[in-house]
């Protein structure tokens, strides 16, 4: 055999004996079965709320998708956040690691049970997603993309779970620290957004020349002898969201929802929930406009076309037009879970040189 | 490298003979407690070595260090001559250890524990099975072998710790208090299997507390006082020194008039008082017991029990930690 052959073996050793440890029982089939019974629900109430037999399945889709990541994150921390450290307290670890099992072996092993663990939700919600793909209107790409962005956000959560488990030595600290990441990855990121960007205010101006009077000639619909008003400045306060979209960028959601590619009906608008996030998420790249003239009197001259100002890009023009960046949120999941996993690994090596304060290896 | 590879090449490239442990000047410390402070031992291949030492100084810590858990702040360690420190692989293929905190993968059953064991140490399913049979058997767990590991006793707990320890037949054996928790048949079993496999060449190390057992079995003993080994010296003079001989007559009175009779008691002997179990007399050394027991009989006294009050280790290990140990008397 070759070593790698002995490495994948030892590895795929200790993903089933950690599955067999954690997972097996009846309570994690009645987690499940609740799951599915949840799943469901959500399902049918979303079928009726799209009228999805009329618009096809994307907005059902799409938030399944979500659903999944909901429930991912919040069971997976408590599954994986004391995966390393429960089983140093739990004396397992040591006699482990005196067998011809390496530290990387145990932690990566411990890393994919719990990502396995994690996609048992996404097998369980898969009856769910067929039956809004068979609804209609979701694309390949879209199915396709977005379960695989679903499964490496799920590994990151699962990555996450277990690296902090092995840097920190109490158990119940490295599941809340993995319950406390998630928050900021899901809400705090939102929070950071909303707050930087509105406390970076800036002022704005914009200037107007008004039409003072006018002759209108009722036939032709034109405007003459304008008299026009001298230059109107106001000024007022507008928050600098484009400085910290990228914030956003880091949300999971909005990973999964920016990854997807976007499907748009006729008029240029989003078809499933995807699409609404990751228009909302671009829009905020523009910056705003800090000076702006409107000369009312050149537009009366000209007759209003209704084209010249009002109708903005459509939510599909947005889109477009601004950078994707689910890829920069991706990257920087995967640093983060391979960064916790890495540090866990030089935490657990043995022979160990330094132990953490407090803790005894057996 | 496959199970063979690695175990030739630990078991034979290296060392053609198994030269057992050697631990040189070996201190850690934690922070600012030092758990061990230059301890210095070998133990010979075929051979029991009891570690001895009062809570706290240093017999868990030593034998993490020789388990390839721990690396030492300075000195050297061989198990049959490989570095546990730079060559964990090799040790671990060699070498079997039984921790003090009893640990098993609570929903496995004890037969499922020692297969997934054999399974960690590259055996292949049919190897392990056949060895997990193998130990059940050996370490008599067949009752209650395949129950979840969650719901066994104390006692069964340790016997699964010791038949995982010995999963892959190691020749370096490192026993963390095995006998803790065991009933007297068990341990009688222990024992006889340890010395079995002294006798097939393994290098054994066991700590304990009880003292009396590792006396029947151990070739030899290290005693640890704070983190030090006591020297040969020390060892000597502490086996020399006078203490405490038990005898026990028939005739209890006619016991006590002998006692007090004039030119029976020798002049290095001293009389210490009277328990339940008979008459205690200190003794300097072996000869005036000899020369007591002799008297005793000539005066017509019944004795039926004259020996040392304490074992050989015993004796040893009370009269070390009243030299070095500041807390020796609570010990007594
Ligand atoms: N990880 C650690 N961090 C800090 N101190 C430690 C650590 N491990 C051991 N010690 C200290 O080192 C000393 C030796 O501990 P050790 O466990 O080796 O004792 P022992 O001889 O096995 O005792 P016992 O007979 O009670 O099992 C103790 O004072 C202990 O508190
Ligand atoms: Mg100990």
């Amino acid at each position: 055999m070759t070593d790698s052959r002995v490495f994948l073996a030892g590895l795929w050793l200790i993903v089933t004996l950690e599955l067999r440890q954690r997972v097996r029982g009846v309570s994690w089939y009645v987690l499940l079965g609740v799951f599915m019974l949840l799943v469901g629900i959500v399902t049918f109430l979303l079928w009726l709320a799209t009228s999805a037999w009329l618009s096809g399945g994307g907005g059902v889709f799409s938030t399944i998708i979500f659903f999944v990541l909901l429930l991912g994150t919040l069971v997976s921390p408590a599954l994986s956040g004391n995966s390393v450290n429960g089983d140093r307290d739990a004396g397992t670890l040591a006699t482990t690691q005196v067998t011809l099992i390496s530290t990387g072996q145990i932690v990566l092993g411990k890393f994919l049970a719990a990502w396995i663990t994690a996609l048992a939700f996404l097998a369980a919600a898969l009856p769910f997603l067929i039956f809004a793909v068979v609804l209609g209107e979701v694309s390949l790409a879209t199915i396709a993309v977005s379960v695989l962005v679903l499964a490496a956000e799920l590994g990151v959560i699962a990555a996450v779970g277990v690296g902090l488990s092995g840097i920190l030595t109490r158990p119940l600290f490295s599941i809340v620290l993995t319950y406390l990441v998630v928050a900021a990855l899901s809400l705090g990121t939102l929070i950071a957004f909303a707050l930087l960007g509105t406390a970076t205010q800036q002022q704005a101006t914009s200037v107007n020349y008004q039409v003072v009077s006018s002759t209108y000639d009722e036939q032709t619909g034109k405007q003459s002898n304008i008299v026009c008003s001298t230059a109107q400045t106001s000024t007022h306060n507008v928050p600098r969201f484009d400085y910290f979209w990228w914030i956003l960028a880091a949300n999971p959601y909005v990973v999964v929802a920016d990854a997807a590619p976007g499907s748009f009906d006729d008029g240029g608008h989003p078809t499933d929930l995807f699409g609404q996030i990751a228009v909302g998420v671009r829009s905020a790249q523009a910056p705003p406009k800090l000076y702006e003239e409107n000369n009312w009197c050149d537009e009366a001259a000209e007759g209003y076309s209704g084209q010249a100002y009002g109708l903005g890009p459509t939510p599909q023009e947005t889109y477009d037009g601004a950078v994707p960046s689910w890829f920069i949120g991706l990257t920087m999941h995967l640093l983060l879970g391979a960064g916790t996993l890495t540090w866990a690994w030089r935490r657990t090596r043995t022979p160990a040189l330094h132990l953490p304060a407090g803790s005894r290896i057996a | 490298m496959s199970v063979t590879t690695v175990f030739d090449a630990a078991g034979a490239g290296h060392a053609i003979v198994p030269s057992g442990i050697a631990v040189t000047g070996v201190s850690r410390s934690f922070g600012a407690v030092s758990a061990l402070l230059n301890a210095t031992l070998t133990v010979p291949a075929g051979s029991v070595t009891a570690l001895i030492g009062p809570n706290g100084s240093g017999k868990t810590t030593l034998l993490l260090m020789l388990a390839t858990l721990l690396t030492p702040d300075t000195g050297t360690i061989r198990i049959n001559g490989h570095d546990p420190v730079t060559e964990p692989e090799r040790v671990r293929a060699i070498m079997g250890w039984m921790p003090d905190t009893l640990g098993s993968w609570p929903s496995l059953s004890a037969r499922a524990a020692l297969q997934t064991t054999g399974r960690l140490y590259r055996m292949t399913r049919e190897q392990a099975a056949v060895r997990a049979d193998e130990l059940i058997a050996l370490t008599d767990l067949g009752d209650f072998a395949d129950r979840p590991s969650r719901v066994l006793s104390r006692g069964q707990k340790q016997r699964l710790s010791l038949a995982r320890a010995l999963v892959h037949s190691p020749g370096v054996l490192l026993l963390d208090e095995p006998a803790s928790g065991l009933d007297p048949a068990a341990r009688t079993s222990l024992r006889h299997l340890l010395r079995r496999l002294a006798g097939e060449g393994s290098a054994i190390l066991v700590s304990s507390h009880v003292l009396a057992e590792l006396d029947e079995m151990a070739d030899a003993a290290v005693y640890l006082a704070d983190g030090r080994t006591a020297s040969p010296e020390q060892v000597a003079a502490a086996g020399a020194s006078a203490r405490a001989w038990r005898i026990r007559s028939l005739d209890a009175p006619a016991l006590e008039r002998a006692l007090a009779t004039p030119g029976v008691v020798g002049a290095l002997v001293q009389i210490l008082g009277v328990d339940q179990l008979g008459t205690l007399v200190q003794v300097e050394n072996e000869a005036s017991a000899a020369a007591l027991l002799h008297n005793l009989v000539l005066s017509g006294v019944p004795v039926c029990d004259f020996g040392p009050a304490v074992g050989n280790l015993e004796h040893t290990f009370l009269d070390l930690t009243r030299s070095t140990g500041p807390d020796a008397e609570e010990m007594k």
